[in-house]
């Protein structure tokens, strides 16, 4: 800085100090009062996923269990490819990293769990849902 | 020679009855012994009818197939017996009917798509039955004992909806198409493991870009007809958008299009240009009084054409003329 113009410097400088002294402890509280909430906010959205995520498994793992069962009773219930769906459909479930949310493969295992149960109920008739998540369908209808 | 030479293609009958658009058609390839051509046709007006024709030679419609269906029905297809009919629906299923002493029965009924299924195709062997729908994927089905089906594999790769799938005329390879504009090739190794062997996309065409609508295989299925790009590129001769395109057992091409007319084309055996060439055999304009959605060539007689229109009619057509061979 230039030292000749010391005094109007000197004279001018706890004004523009005050202006970014208050900038900076508005700034402070906000992101104080950011980090609490934001982290209770995201606990509560954690929470809720993990429970959608855990009941949805859940209800695959539940129908997989039904279905072992009625082939420890009955082998030829099913036809060997239903059963190798089946077999399928668990290990699925079973690979799902429930203790490691972020890991990236999460919604693709998903999917596939998805759709391998799709895929039996089909091959058996059977009109079964996992009913708590929005399908894609509900969308505008397309006449071609 | 000059005695009715110049080809021609004569209405010979306009079949009236759906209450909405006619979607498609399908000629049954075996009707049975001593039986003639039966045609069924689907459409928006959630019903199947089938189509006979009488002693004295006029068509009739012997049944309706409707109740089954809550939305627009999109496609139709025969088992190669003649025996079963598969009919896939905008409500998201395919049911199964069953051809048994005069009556149509629903044996079946395929849930497994997530919205509209837009076409159906059985296998040349009888055995798998193949589905596309708007959910972008296509389901391939086992016939079991007792009309039950099992689902053999979901084929995912198409980006947008899959618009038609079609089986190869011998082998087990299926073809799909879609809005993606690209056409992908399935076959199996052996183990239920379904992959996508090829895809074509617009990087192998001359240029079009536009969707692909249809396809049809040549009756040695070593050609592949698709509409918007052939393998001699036909352009130009229909003025909108092809719906459909089907090869003859004489692999004579018609074509329907957004334009109203049928076209016909046949290969020119007298170019000296390597490859096959094919040229405009005649064009029917204003076949119908709006869009043509499907062109089926007659199994039973390769000279009879049916079409398909938004105008709600079916017409059955007859090709005439010395200068086919």
């Amino acid at each position: 800085m230039d030292q000749k113009h010391n005094n109007e410097v000197d004279f001018l400088e706890p004004s523009v100090l005050l202006d970014e002294t208050h900038y900076q402890a508005g700034f402070k509280n906000g992101y104080n009062d950011g980090l609490v909430t934001g982290k209770e906010e995201a606990r509560q959205v954690g929470l809720k996923n993990g429970f959608q995520v855990g009941e949805e498994l859940g209800f695959y793992q539940g129908c997989v269990d039904v279905w072992m069962s009625v082939v420890s009773i009955d082998q030829d219930a099913f036809s060997a490819r239903v059963r190798k769906n089946i077999e399928q459909l668990a290990a699925l479930v079973r690979s799902y990293p429930l203790s490691n949310p972020e890991d990236e493969q999460v919604q693709d295992i998903m999917e596939k769990i998805r759709l391998k149960f799709r895929v039996i109920t089909a091959s058996l008739g059977a009109k079964l849902e996992y009913q708590g998540r929005p399908t894609s369908s509900k969308q505008d209808v397309e006449d071609l | 020679m000059g005695d009715g030479g110049a080809a021609e293609l004569r209405e010979a009958h306009c079949l009236t009855g759906h209450a909405d658009r006619v979607w498609s058609l399908a000629w049954n390839p075996s009707p049975g012994a001593g039986a003639g051509p039966v045609l069924a046709s689907c459409g928006g007006d959630k019903a199947v009818r089938i189509w006979k024709r009488a002693a004295d030679g006029a068509w009739q419609c012997t049944d309706v197939l409707e109740d089954t269906h809550n939305r627009t029905v999109r496609s139709c297809a025969w088992s190669p017996d003649g025996k079963l009919l598969a009919t896939a629906s905008f409500d998201s299923t395919t049911a199964i009917w069953e051809y048994s002493g005069g009556d149509f029965e629903c044996v079946a009924t395929l849930e497994g798509h997530e919205n509209e299924v837009k076409s159906v195709s059985w296998s040349a062997s009888g055995s798998l039955l193949a589905t596309c729908s708007r959910d972008k994927s296509v389901w391939i089905w086992e016939m079991q004992p007792g009309n039950e089906f099992e689902c053999v594999a979901v084929l995912q790769g198409h980006t947008q909806d899959v618009k038609m799938v079609q089986w190869h005329p011998i082998l087990d390879i299926l073809v799909s198409v879609s809005y993606d504009n690209s056409v992908r090739v399935w076959a199996d190794d052996g183990d239920d493991e379904w992959h996508c062997v090829q895809t074509l996309t617009e990087a192998h065409n001359c240029g079009h870009s536009s969707t692909v609508w249809a396809l049809s295989f040549n009756h040695k299925g070593d050609r592949m007809v698709t509409c918007r790009r052939h393998l001699s590129t036909l352009t130009g001769y229909h003025g909108r958008t092809i719906f459909s395109a089907h090869c003859s057992s004489e692999d004579i091409i018609a074509s329907g299009a957004g334009d109203d007319a049928i076209c016909l084309f046949t290969e020119d055996k007298s170019s000296m240009v390597e490859g096959p060439l094919y040229r405009l055999l005649l064009k029917k304009e204003k076949a119908h009084d709006m869009d043509i959605n499907c062109v089926r060539w007659c199994p039973q007689n390769p000279r009879m054409l049916a079409s398909a229109s938004d105008d709600g009619t079916v017409k059955l057509w007859e090709l005439r003329g010395n200068a086919l061979d």
